[in-house]
């Protein structure tokens, strides 16, 4: 009933959808899995009228269609749930789902809360959750306001005469499993009236919903199993793709370590995010913690950086046990964090290239707070020269530089300080593939050097080629650990298998 | 297990009932506190005082003082906080007060002077002034994409100079009987202009919590870019949200004109301060999205009862301002949920 | 082009508006007039200095006209026993309500809009009790030994205007070449990067106010000093020209953006709009409305809309 046709879709040096086939029937539940990257964004995106197609066509029941926005997606009867809460936190459950559409209840002007709240009901019936929906929504837990959300997608009913289809992106991924149960059942129950594409991280679950499974690799959809026929270890197969060597994971490269400790965790746990974690790390080690989205591993980082306290356990740096959890006593211990959000918390748009790289260390370059800034330069250039960063000149404003350069800038904030242990977050994110490929040389480079590195990778092959050790972490706890020394690297497989 | 009943909505965390509270417990704190000042000082000299009973604050007389001092604040406090809900600011109260004052002043003059004549007209005259001013301010911070604050601040100024230039300076009197009985004719030992701004009051209530533009406040305050994607239109809001505290500003011109019986350049002076104040005070947040018209209702109140206790009380009237600002620290702290916040300007 | 030419609109309408002044009456660009132009604008350009600091972090100062006139009482009963010392008193105390300020906002998390009108309260109350609320007069001998120097003029130059160019070197100073003021900009440009960057983002915000509230208090000295007296609403009607000479000058309410230099810029656009309503003779009655007017102009010109980041409030 609803097929996307040979879509293409581009962006400037991705081809982020090739020729992708893609159709949904009545009443059914599809699938769709594939690794960070894979394409199953953008795909939601062209589904859902975010992004228009550059190739290829949409069709509904045989008709083609084409939105320029999500509005006239769900016009057709095409609704998102997203995975970020959408609702606003300080209305009433029933005003978010009647958000801008309102009208319909008011008589002169006035709002018939009565009305509202009886349309509301209705609508929250269908998602079985009987709460008032006079209810406020910051007080309703995270598995009632994904229902709500659920719930204001199904308006869409109301406005449409023909059939549904909704998207849901991760809708699992903070509830318990019994409110998965619950939320399953409903699904089911709806596929009366809408028909669902579901995207998860989670395969068992994926498995278990799903009439049909869509398996992306690389912006293409890779092979479509049905229930029947679905395999867990199969589609993660899939998901991998090609068999990866030691050639691709440049595995010559690598050095071994062997220093002394620098930071460890003994049974560290944060309320929330993570339990009971223990590990070392050593000099010219890299540590990679491999999960899904939410499985803690930033929080992880955080905590020993000193940007979030931990609950309980002990966190020890160079022989000493942490006390103060500050940015600033993490900086004095000689730890350097390139954060995941580099606009926000990477780089200071606005400041220039050696402002940026001085951030962290003004002491250093200051006598008496007077800055000393031709030291600055001076030693911005140098590091401009070392890392290859292009830009017109130290006194560029980092917000104008490419990513890759400005990620460059962040390294060198810390490298240039002295740094010997670095928490890098997701440090190709975004990038080009050079701009990878100097990351990577980077993070050679300063493990040669005897730094201790902890490192979230943007995917799995970064994590394997990189990692000398490799640990599993799935929601908030320990799974396993590989050695990832050559010869001894996992397999893409190995890795999955235990994050979902 | 197939249905949700077993998950009902989380009962309000007592902290957050506290903050909810605040305001409302601070200004019965206050209320029962100045009377045992007086207590205080009666035992000292020896006479016998029954507390509340024999209070010369506590009393209905020193109500209605307070009540009619705080009648235009309360009316351009309303005002603005339909505008601090979308978490925006409006800093042209003390211009638009000022000029809907004497224009209203001038029409009800030119018009014959009383209200049994032709001359109410100015009334719904100076509300359409003010609806204009409010108007042309969200437009300036709409359409030139200025921040509130420097629109509003701007258009205060023109406005001020609206007033001067129709004026010249000079102050108008209105001394109609009719109309000056919002002050003097009394129902219940509360004069008229009392039971207006208790109208206008519900009026804003009514607005807040019966109207989609009401709710599209909260809902912008709440998410700018939420609502932007659920379809709101936020610039016709925004425009709206400032026609709107635009006409509470000319109803509190209306008041402090009835209250004094004169109407000049400096009538809207010191509105903007005292008004964001009790806006604050009343437990509305600046960031938006929390409050309502009774907070600002029980803000105004407790910066008036703040004024009169003290007097009443024979404190110096120069601790007054003092203790107004810790108050309002106090206040804003208790009203404040840390947690969701990561941080403050 | 235009884009290149945005940080510098600023400048550009100071100079259009002082060319189409000049143009209309040749008088304004009389020197000796100029000169006594500035200098009368000089406690307002102090002020304006010192809250620059405050918006340059994203906040707003809103005390710093009570702080004034809270020193101007001070300066005033102080003079006698304290002669010049006066001064450290006067500025130690603009410090401390800037210092609390600074912690309330940053530590308590009250808005600096509050906090800063909330301590400025309280600076009233203390201009009220210590002046019994009535006009002080400084003893003029007194006067004349330790502060006779700020009023003079040397070789053509009035000494207020050294001492407002020392003030802003000194300003300009802080902000480009220490430590603290390359925090600073990290606090104003971007938080979040700037905690993450281990910088005491808190310390450099009660230091940011403490130095709006010790330049508002040089402001109200020298206003003192120079009308001989104390009064504690002598300095009224200073807050919101200071907000107007900062924002005018190209340093929007969002942080980060413009400087101590865009607010001496801002000042003068001030002054040069104020004076081109005497010299064009614009009617006294009309002139604050002209003012108003000409302000949005200004402001929708100088303000950098592409560094206003999200949603404009």
């Amino acid at each position: 009933m609803y097929a996307l046709e040979k879509v293409d879709k581009r962006f400037p040096g991705v081809h982020a959808l090739k020729a992708v086939d893609f159709h949904v029937n009545r009443g059914e539940i599809v699938g769709l899995v594939g690794e960070n990257g894979a394409g199953k964004s953008t795909l939601m995106k062209v589904i859902y009228g975010a992004h228009q197609p550059d190739g290829g066509r949409i069709a509904i029941d045989g008709r083609a269609v084409r939105f320029q926005n999500p509005r006239q997606a769900m016009d057709h009867g095409i609704g998102m749930v997203f995975q970020e809460q959408s609702l606003i936190a300080n209305l009433t459950v029933m005003e978010n789902i009647f958000l801008g559409f309102e009208r319909q209840f008011t008589a002169y002007g006035v709002i018939d809360w009565r009305a509202m709240a009886a349309a509301a009901r209705t609508e929250l019936a269908k998602v079985r959750l009987d709460i008032d929906p006079a209810t406020i929504t910051s007080r309703l837990s995270f598995a009632q306001r994904q229902l709500v959300e659920l719930a204001k997608v199904l308006t869409i009913e109301g406005r449409v005469d023909g059939d549904l289809v909704i998207l849901l992106d991760e809708p699992t991924s903070v509830l318990a499993r019994a409110e998965v149960e619950l939320l399953f059942g409903i699904v089911r129950d709806l596929t009366k009236r809408a028909s669902f594409i579901f995207v998860s991280h989670r395969m068992d679950e994926v498995l278990e919903l799903s009439d049909r499974i869509y398996v992306m690799k690389d912006g293409a959809v890779v092979d479509v199993v049905d229930r029947a026929d679905a395999d867990a270890d199969a589609i993660q197969h899939k998901m991998v793709g090609r068999e990866v060597d030691k050639e691709y994971y440049r595995e010559q490269k690598q050095k071994p370590h062997g220093g002394e400790v620098l930071a460890s965790f003994e049974g560290v746990s944060l309320e929330g995010a993570f339990e009971d974690i223990s590990f070392e790390l050593r000099a010219g080690e890299v540590l990679c913690l491999v999960g899904t989205e939410g499985s803690g591993r930033e929080a992880i980082l955080r905590a020993l950086y000193g940007l979030r306290r931990p609950t309980s356990g002990t966190v020890t740096v160079k022989g000493r046990p942490v006390t103060r959890f500050t940015a600033r006593d993490g900086v004095g211990r000689g730890i350097g964090y390139l954060p995941r959000e580099r606009k926000v918390e990477g780089i200071v748009a606005g400041m220039n290239v050696h402002e940026n790289m001085t951030l962290a260390q003004l002491p250093k370059y200051s006598v008496g707070g007077v800055l000393r800034v031709a030291a600055e330069r001076r030693m911005a250039r140098d590091w401009i020269d070392r890392l290859g960063i292009k830009t017109p000149s130290e006194r560029t404003d980092c917000a104008g530089l490419s990513g890759g350069n400005q990620q460059k800038v962040v390294l060198a904030k810390w490298r240039s300080g002295g740094s010997d242990i670095f928490l890098l977050d997701h440090p190709t994110r975004g990038l080009d593939i050079g701009a990878k490929e100097d990351v990577y040389e980077m993070i050679r480079e300063m493990s040669d050097a005897g730094a201790g590195i902890l490192l979230v990778a943007d995917t799995l092959e970064e994590a394997i080629g990189l990692g000398h050790t490799i640990l599993v972490i799935k929601d908030g706890r320990f799974r396993k650990r590989f050695d990832g020394t050559p010869g001894r690297k996992p397999s893409l497989y190995d890795l999955l298998h235990h994050m979902i | 297990m197939t249905e949700f009943t077993t998950v009902t909505a989380p009962r309000l965390p007592s902290r957050e009932r506290i903050v909810k509270w605040a305001p409302l417990l601070v200004l019965a704190f206050l209320i029962l506190l100045f009377p045992v000042f007086e207590w205080l000082e009666d035992f000292r000299g020896g006479e016998d005082h029954f507390y509340l009973l024999d209070s010369r604050f506590f009393s209905i007389r020193n109500a209605a003082r307070v009540a009619i001092a705080a009648t235009p604040a309360l009316m351009v406090a309303l005002g603005v906080t339909f505008i601090i809900i979308m978490g925006s600011i409006d800093l042209s109260m003390e211009g638009t007060v000022s000029v809907t004052a004497v224009v209203f002043a001038f029409a009800f003059l030119a018009m014959g002077g009383t209200l049994a004549g032709h001359a109410w007209l100015a009334i719904p005259l100076a509300l359409l002034v003010g609806a204009a001013i409010g108007f042309v301010n969200g437009v300036v911070h709409v359409k030139l994409r200025i921040p509130s604050f420097m629109a509003s601040l701007a258009m205060g100024f023109v406005g001020t100079g609206l007033a001067l230039l129709v004026t010249g300076g000079d102050r108008v009197r209105v001394e109609d009987e009719w109309f000056r009985s919002l002050l003097t004719v009394r129902w219940f030992s509360f004069p008229v202009m009392c039971y207006v701004a208790l109208l206008a009051l519900l009026a804003a209530w009514f607005i807040q919590s019966r109207t989609i533009l009401g709710r599209n406040f909260y809902a912008i305050g709440g998410g700018e870019d939420l609502a932007k994607a659920s379809g709101l239109n936020v610039e016709r809001v925004r425009i709206m949200g400032f026609t709107l505290a635009g006409v509470f500003f000319a109803l509190g011109a209306l008041m402090a004109v009835g209250r004094i019986g004169i109407a000049e350049t400096v009538t809207g002076k010191d509105f903007m301060f005292i008004s964001i104040t009790a806006v604050v005070v009343g437990g509305t947040a600046l960031w938006g999205g929390i409050g309502g018209v009774w907070n600002t209702l029980v803000g105004v109140l407790i910066v008036n009862v703040i004024n009169n206790g003290m007097v009443v009380i024979g404190l110096p009237s120069f601790l007054q301002d003092g203790v107004l600002g810790l108050l309002v620290i106090v206040a804003v702290v208790l009203s404040t949920n840390r947690k969701s916040i990561s941080f403050v300007k | 082009m235009f884009e290149r030419l945005k940080p510098h609109f600023p400048w550009i309408t100071l100079f259009a508006l002082a060319g189409i002044v000049g143009a209309a009456n040749p008088s304004f660009f009389n020197p000796g007039g100029l000169a006594l132009l500035v200098s009368d604008i000089v406690p307002l350009f102090i002020m304006a200095l010192g809250m620059t600091f405050a918006i340059y972090i994203g906040g707003i100062d809103l005390s710093v006209q009570q702080i004034a006139n809270m020193v101007t009482v001070i300066a005033t009963v102080f003079l006698a026993p304290l002669g010049i010392g006066v001064a450290v008193v006067a500025i130690a105390a603009g410090l401390a309500f800037g210092a609390a300020a600074g912690f309330v906002t940053s530590r308590m998390y009250v808005p600096s809009f509050v906090s800063t009108l909330a301590l400025g309260f309280v600076a009233l109350s203390i201009a009220k009790w210590l002046s019994g609320q009535r006009a002080l007069s400084m003893d003029a001998a007194m006067r004349e030994e330790s502060f006779a120097w700020m009023f003079g003029v040397t070789a053509g130059v009035p000494h207020e205007m050294v001492i407002a160019a020392a003030l802003l070197a000194f300003a300009w100073f802080l902000q480009s070449r220490t430590r603290f003021g390359r925090a600073l900009k990290a606090v104003g440009a971007g938080e979040l990067a700037a905690v993450a960057s281990g910088i005491g983002v808190d310390r450099v915000k009660i230091a940011a106010f403490a130095i709006s509230g010790a330049f508002a208090a040089i402001a109200g000295l020298m206003f003192s000093v120079k009308l001989s007296g104390g009064d504690a609403n002598l300095a009224n009607g200073f807050l919101l020209l200071a907000i107007v000479a900062v924002l005018v000058g190209g340093t929007p309410l969002t942080g980060g953006v413009g400087g101590v230099l865009n607010t001496a810029v801002g000042t003068l656009i001030v002054m040069v709009i104020r004076a081109a309503m005497v010299y064009l003779e614009i009617d006294a009655t009309q002139q604050q409305m002209v003012f108003g007017l000409v302000l949005i102009a200004a402001i929708a010109l100088t303000i950098d809309r592409s560094k206003l980041r999200g949603v404009v409030k």
